[in-house]
């Protein structure tokens, strides 16, 4: 057996030169210290999207698009497809857990100011991957075009229609046409499994790439400890393994979630209907949701909606473009400013998600 | 003749047959009777002229001059003959007037000239200038009576007479409503109502007992007396009233039996406008109790498929041989309860015992008691199947389709009801027996989804521990090479 893969070793080795790799592999290093635990949940991101590539295809086979069939397709595949159910109540527990973990990989690369020189691209097509999630998990949300789905995807699509001068346009790209219609499903699915999966890899391929090239970033604090003998972890097989572990415990999570609490597919959406009580997006959107219900309709000259989401466009490129203003980070100073602002959001993002659960 | 002359004369004949409070000194009278004017002589008689309304009352004028000029001066307010809503306005200026009716000692109410405007005559007439009828349209103009008095077009023993003066006329109801029909008239003397009501008998119900009087609307407006929804109550109005009723030696409990029927329920309490009335069976105009033979025809109009059942079934020639009204004698008549299978068989409540028994020679006892099992049999099926989808449904199943599917058993239940008319034991085992494939076909499904809810839990528990035995060697693993890389290190 050991003869058969060097066989199969060798044969890839002439004609790639594999040797290079390995080598190099072999020579990489994760630092080791108090917060390494957070390098893990890049990886756990990376596996929870490789279960939705999977399980996406997967569900693919028996999907169909189009306000007639999208909820029986969904519906069959709960009932007769084999596995179906297991399939689709991973996909969906996956989706959030996916949001979660690329939330959780975010808060710690931003809290250990990774993002700071030379990794200001790395954290750009992070940011810009974990945009393409939140489109991921809107777009998705509408596909079994069931009931909320479609009431949530109505109040979703409405908000976009109040940015000034852009918003009504985008509104219309969005829904393709007036209301939420099968035209918008048709279309949420077309950026659901083509347009944001195109996007993601090439953004996941440059990302991986910089963490390759560049290797794990250190916090600044563990970096500069005076005397302290910098400790570190071979990246083959030490961390891959580890990484291959938190892995494992996912997925039992997962199994464990799909089949005790599998995801409902609830009524197929009506639109002469009228809307269910307890409307609402999904829990990464809660936050936004909640804060624009508290704004009141007028502050000052400005209507309330608005200025929530200019406040909150803001906000977002703020935090997108952090590597380039915080330029003591850059320089390897250490600045609490930066993690106040965290710590603000964090505990901002847990409040108004917790008030708009229980209002 | 000199006109100064016919004056003279006028007022001696006046002076010498002065005759009611009214006319006594009313000069319109004096002149216009002289003349033969013919309202004139009818106004002598009117219940207004009694209470000592002149007929300046209604045209304006002074009827105590003496010169025509002067009593039909127009700066003195003389409007001649009124025309249109002018005429109806004319009798609202009094009859519309609390304190003024109160002043004539009159209890009429005040209301009629309001009711008129929102009842369908109150809508526009073709020429588009009045309202389709006036107060005088139905009550005359001059010599008016009370209603009470049979002289009265709208006395009951002559309303009949009054609204088929128009509604009997094809020609002027197709100005306003060519699809109302016009031959109420001959339908309603076909009617009990109106045999007894030709006969002189002025309580059975005539056109207003219905309809209403100055407030008629449409059989389709909500409001209406005649809506279908409304149409027990204002038959209950009399029908319900025992002493009302008493000379006719009829129950008076229709309405009471009715209200608890099927049909009752359907259409009193749901509002179900297409449930039956009182007038679906019996008629409206022609309102009669429907004989012991046409009783199956009139159900059958709605229950159309039952009633051709039972035409060709052996039962037909038995109910005709025995005189018996078909669907009544199963099914009474105002109280119909919802159908269920409890009518059917041989058990003391069932219909089917009252003339079937154990040791009758024919196999009518024999049919009923296997009709009984089969469709209970059926029932039986069709819960434990629910049962199972609900259980598979509270364990988290998706079983909506079987679900949906086990409508077709209930449907197949709902048509067997129907083939009992036929009382042929094959048909009704036929429709029984695709209920029972589909009950058992759904029992199954929800069967195999319970047993796969308790697969998917041992699934899980399988999974889980591959997964975590790996991750348990996975983690030895790593402390193996950890420590063999320790150990390395420790050697260099």
């Amino acid at each position: 057996m050991k003869q058969r893969f060097k066989k199969i070793y060798s044969w890839i080795d002439e004609r790639v030169h594999l040797e290079d790799v390995v080598n190099y592999m072999g020579k990489k290093y994760v630092p080791l210290h108090s917060h390494s635990i957070w390098y893990y949940f890049g990886g756990v991101s990376l596996f929870l999207f490789i279960i939705q590539v999977v399980t996406g295809i997967l569900l693919l086979l028996y999907y169909k698009s189009g306000e007639e069939f999208a909820f029986e397709s969904i519906q069959f595949i709960m009932s007769k497809v084999e596995f179906g159910w297991l399939i689709r109540s991973i996909h969906s527990w996956t989706a959030n857990l996916f949001i979660l973990a690329a939330m959780v990989h975010m808060f710690s690369v931003y809290f250990g100011k990774a993002y700071r020189k030379p990794r200001e691209v790395t954290w750009l097509t992070g940011m810009l991957m974990f945009f393409l999630a939140l489109g991921f998990g809107f777009s998705g949300y509408l596909l079994p075009w069931n009931e909320l789905a479609f009431f949530a995807t109505k109040v979703g699509t409405d908000i976009a229609g109040i940015v000034p001068l852009a918003g009504k346009p985008m509104m219309m790209f969005l829904r393709g046409g007036e209301e939420v219609t099968g035209a918008t499903l048709s279309r949420f699915f077309g950026f659901h499994v083509a347009v944001l999966p195109g996007l993601f890899t090439v953004l996941l391929g440059i990302h991986l790439l910089l963490v390759q090239r560049q290797g794990m970033s250190e916090p600044i604090e563990t970096g500069h400890e005076a005397g302290v003998e910098r400790r570190t972890m071979p990246f083959f097989p030490n961390f891959l393994l580890r990484d291959l572990l938190f892995w494992l415990i996912v997925l039992n999570l997962l199994a464990i979630l799909a089949v005790f609490f599998p995801w409902e597919l609830g009524r197929k959406a009506d639109p002469f209907a009228p809307a269910p009580a307890g409307i609402r997006p999904e829990w990464y959107f809660l936050f936004m949701f909640q804060t624009l219900k508290f704004i009141p309709a007028k502050l000052l000259f400005l209507d309330g909606e608005v200025l929530g989401i200019g406040l909150f466009g803001l906000g977002g490129l703020l935090w997108l473009l952090v590597p380039f203003w915080d330029r003591k980070s850059s320089r390897g100073e250490q600045n609490r400013f930066i993690n106040y602002i965290g710590l603000f959001i964090v505990l901002y993002i847990l409040i108004f998600t917790v008030l708009g659960w229980i209002l | 003749m000199s006109r100064r002359t016919l004056y003279a004369i006028a007022v001696v004949t006046s002076v010498l047959l002065r005759s009611g409070p009214a006319v006594a000194g009313d000069q319109c009278i004096t002149c216009h009777e002289t003349l033969g004017d013919k309202p004139s002589t009818l106004f002598k008689h009117d219940v207004h002229s009694a209470k000592g309304i002149s007929c300046a009352g209604c045209h304006g004028g002074n009827a105590k001059a003496e010169e025509m000029e002067q009593a039909m001066d127009k700066s003195a307010g003389f409007i001649g003959t009124p025309k249109g809503d002018d005429i109806s306005k004319a009798c609202a200026n009094c009859h519309s007037n609390a304190e003024k009716m109160k002043q004539l000692e009159s209890s009429l109410p005040t209301n009629q000239w309001e009711m008129l405007q929102v009842s369908v005559h109150g809508k526009l007439a073709v020429s588009g200038k009045e309202h389709i009828a006036q107060c005088i349209t139905c009550h005359n103009a001059h010599g008016i009576v009370s209603v009470k008095n049979p002289e009265s077009p709208v006395y009951p023993l002559n309303v009949v007479k009054t609204c088929t003066k128009c509604h009997a006329d094809a020609a002027f109801m197709r100005s306003y409503n060519p699809s109302l029909p016009v031959d109420q008239l001959e339908k309603y003397r076909t009617s009990v109502h109106g045999v007894r009501n030709a006969g002189g008998d002025a309580k059975p119900a005539e056109c207003a007992s219905c309809h209403g009087s100055h407030d008629i609307r449409s059989a389709k407006d909500a409001k209406s007396r005649v809506y279908a929804v409304n149409i027990p109550s204002t038959c209950a109005s009399c029908h319900s009233d025992a002493e009302y009723m008493k000379e006719y030696k009829i129950p008076t409990d229709q309405f009471e039996k009715f209200s608890k029927s099927v049909h009752g329920i359907a259409l009193l309490q749901k509002h179900d406008v297409g449930a039956p009335a009182c007038n679906s069976c019996h008629g409206n105009h022609g309102a009669t109790p429907p004989g012991v033979e046409s009783v199956s025809k009139v159900c059958g109009t709605c229950h159309a498929l039952n009633a051709d059942l039972f035409s060709s079934s052996p039962h037909k020639k038995a109910f005709d041989e025995r005189h018996l009204p078909e669907c009544e004698t199963c099914h009474s008549n105002h109280e119909i309860v919802a159908a269920t299978s409890k009518l059917l068989g041989v058990a003391p409540d069932a219909v089917c015992s009252r003339c079937h028994h154990e040791n009758d020679t024919g196999k009518g006892f024999v049919v009923a008691r296997t009709m009984r099992l089969l469709t209970d049999s059926l029932e039986s099926s069709e819960i434990h199947a629910a049962s199972l989808l609900d259980e598979a449904e509270q364990k988290g199943m998706e079983v909506s389709e079987a679900k949906f599917k086990l409508r077709d058993a209930h449907q197949a239940r709902l048509q067997s009801r129907t083939m009992v008319h036929s009382f042929d034991e094959d048909k009704f085992r036929d429709v029984i027996s695709k209920g029972l494939t589909v009950a058992s076909s759904v029992g199954s499904e929800g069967q195999h989804a319970i047993d796969e809810y308790y697969f998917r839990r041992w699934g899980l528990g399988i999974a889980t521990l591959i997964i975590t035995i790996v991750g348990v060697s996975l983690y030895l693993t790593i402390k193996r090479i950890e420590a063999r890389q320790r150990a390395k290190k420790s050697l260099s």
